[in-house]
């Protein structure tokens, strides 16, 4: 099967500069994602993610290895046809509107006319900026522009998403909004690659994660797998009246071998708190 | 079937040029022209000393119509082709808009080329309405300064084809042809200009730098015959080459002067048009092809 990203032993090494030491942002990075899921490249600050991303859109060059896009060389400028990218803190031109900044990237993937239309029509739905589709960008806020970002990005329906730091400076309620957006395009069958070092967003929406630290990819696996503690089981009821509990502690003490290891009431996400409070009571 | 994206489509390149222009519009370069037109209408009424005799009368106030709305048109096309030109770029690489631009299917000599066309596209609009403005003005004066002549020379008992004959020559210093070609002139010298500081801004990484440098190109420029004159004259093969060299690495903007004989007065050839126009092309596919080398191994 033709993979959506594949990366093979890529290195980048940055050259010295004034008498300093080069430098090996990535080194031997391989990452297989498979059409329609979502990968979510982690790490610190510093540690390759960016440069990974740009070498796969090809603007940063391999020192050595491969970064291959639905099969095509991603130096080759037809593999940006099938890619959509949505830069970490990125500022469009301020003089645009949404809808001409939506225009201006569908013009440049070819896209024209009616079908143009239709499409900014259809992105500026998803991304929730119709109200605000004939202002200026200059006065979006981060939020917003963070949206409009991702309409471009799948401006020319890509299969794959690249997407930078997404929430990077954005409140939680644009947040949320840009994780149900990329929820949104999974279920559309959308490839998803995106960094970021927010991990808890990244534990929502993705199906695969890379673990990056000083360029080199240290683990790399299935969330579910890599997040799961093999040797414990966990029950969460609702409702659960005081003598069944006792019940449930009596059986566990007395099977062979079995320990409870924590039982009380499960606590909610400052985040989910906060979105339940603000948000939700709204809606 | 996959779309092959190759470099200079013409639509492609459309697209980023007006976008280049209207960006340019947005950031109200065209209150310029708003200046331009106090600075001509204010010449239309400069009084100026004349040793010209009666007959001959209003020949300066042409002349000085001409010298100010074309130095205007040179300053303008100048100061807008480095900065712009050196401001887009950056500017793009700051704000990270040209990630989004080169990871779409943009090869990055349409990107260069579509900048290229928005400046000169606005510079050719800006140069049109200015030399629309001066030549309406000139037409205006023009037709006052004949009469008075006329009647001068009337008065002296000239006869009838010697008054033809000197009406004939201010005639040409009003807005002629010749002088359109010279606005056009100005155009192509603005053209190199832009080509130039494209090149800087593909390795300089602020506008400063590129306006800086891109100045002192144009300074050098102006000069650059005549310094390549007295250092290889007589140099034989060696010296030639040298002389190409220098040419082609500084553009010789002294090539442009005949903008001045124009004001004057006299007839540009056809010949000398083409020649300057074969000059601006050679120059553009230079600068353009080094930018593209350039910016294509650029790393973001």
């Amino acid at each position: 099967m033709e993979h959506a990203v594949e990366i093979e032993n890529l290195v980048k090494v940055f050259p010295a500069h004034f008498g300093g030491r080069p430098v090996r942002a990535v080194d031997r990075v391989s990452i297989r994602i498979e059409p329609g899921q979502v990968y979510g490249l982690i790490g610190p600050n510093g540690s390759g993610k960016s440069t990974t991303m740009k070498a796969l859109l090809g603007l940063v060059a391999p020192t050595s290895g491969t970064c291959r896009i639905f099969g095509a060389d991603s130096l080759a400028v037809d593999s940006r046809e099938q890619v959509g990218f949505l830069p970490e803190n990125p500022y469009f031109y301020k003089h645009l509107s949404g809808a001409e900044t939506l225009r201006f990237y569908g013009k440049l993937c070819g896209l024209r006319g009616k079908a143009l239309d239709a499409r900014i029509d259809e992105l500026l739905e998803l991304v929730d900026l119709n109200d605000a589709r004939d202002r200026r960008l200059g006065g979006y806020s981060k939020g917003m522009l963070q949206r409009i970002g991702l309409a471009q990005a799948l401006i020319q329906e890509p299969r794959l998403v690249i997407l930078d730091e997404p929430t990077a400076g954005v409140d939680p309620i644009g947040s949320r909004q840009i994780r149900d957006l990329i929820l949104a395009l999974r279920e559309r069958g959308i490839t998803v690659f995106l960094c970021s070092h927010l991990l808890e967003q990244v534990q929502e929406v993705c199906d695969q994660v890379g673990i990056i630290f000083r360029g080199r990819m240290i683990r790399e696996g299935r969330l579910e797998d890599m997040l799961a503690i093999e040797d414990q089981t966990e029950l969460v009821l609702r409702d659960a009246p005081p003598e069944l509990v006792d019940e449930i502690r009596r059986l566990v003490a007395s099977a062979d071998g079995a320990e409870l290891v924590r039982a009380g009431k499960p606590r909610t996400t400052l985040e989910r708190l906060f979105l339940r409070e603000t948000v939700d009571r709204a809606e | 079937m996959k779309t092959l994206h190759r470099p200079l489509n013409p639509r492609r390149i459309g697209v980023l040029a007006f976008h280049t222009f209207t960006q340019l519009v947005r950031m109200k370069v065209f209150y310029f022209l708003a200046l331009f037109a106090v600075i001509v209408i204010g010449a239309n009424f400069l009084e100026l000393p004349t040793h010209a005799a009666p007959e001959s009368s209003g020949v300066e106030l042409l002349y000085a119509i001409k010298n100010t709305s074309i130095g205007c048109m040179s300053l303008f096309s100048i100061v807008i082709a480095v900065v712009a030109t050196g401001l887009l770029l950056p500017k793009d690489v700051e704000d990270r808009t040209l990630y989004t631009i080169l990871a779409k299917p943009v090869p990055r000599l349409d990107y260069l080329l579509g900048k290229f066309f928005g400046v000169a596209a606005l510079i050719f609009v800006s140069l049109a309405v200015m030399d629309l403005l001066m030549s309406g003005v000139l037409a205006l004066r023009l037709g006052g300064v004949l009469e008075q002549q006329r009647a001068a020379a009337e008065a002296f008992g000239y006869p009838p084809d010697l008054i033809e004959s000197q009406l004939a020559e201010t005639r040409a210093l009003g807005p002629t042809w010749n002088l359109q070609g010279a606005v056009f002139v100005v155009f192509l010298r603005a053209i190199v200009i832009i080509c130039v500081a494209l090149l800087l801004s593909t390795f300089s990484t602020s506008t400063l730098f590129t306006a800086i440098v891109g100045f002192l190109v144009v300074f050098i420029g102006f000069f650059q015959a005549d310094a390549r004159e007295a250092y290889f004259q007589g140099t034989g093969v060696l010296g030639r080459i040298g002389s190409a060299i220098m040419t082609t690495v500084l553009p010789d903007l002294q090539i442009y002067n005949l903008i001045d004989a124009v004001i004057e007065g006299k007839v540009l050839k056809a010949l000398d048009l083409l020649k300057v126009a074969g000059v601006t092309l050679f120059y553009f596919i230079v600068y353009t092809f080094a930018s593209w080398l350039v910016f294509a191994r650029k790393e973001f």
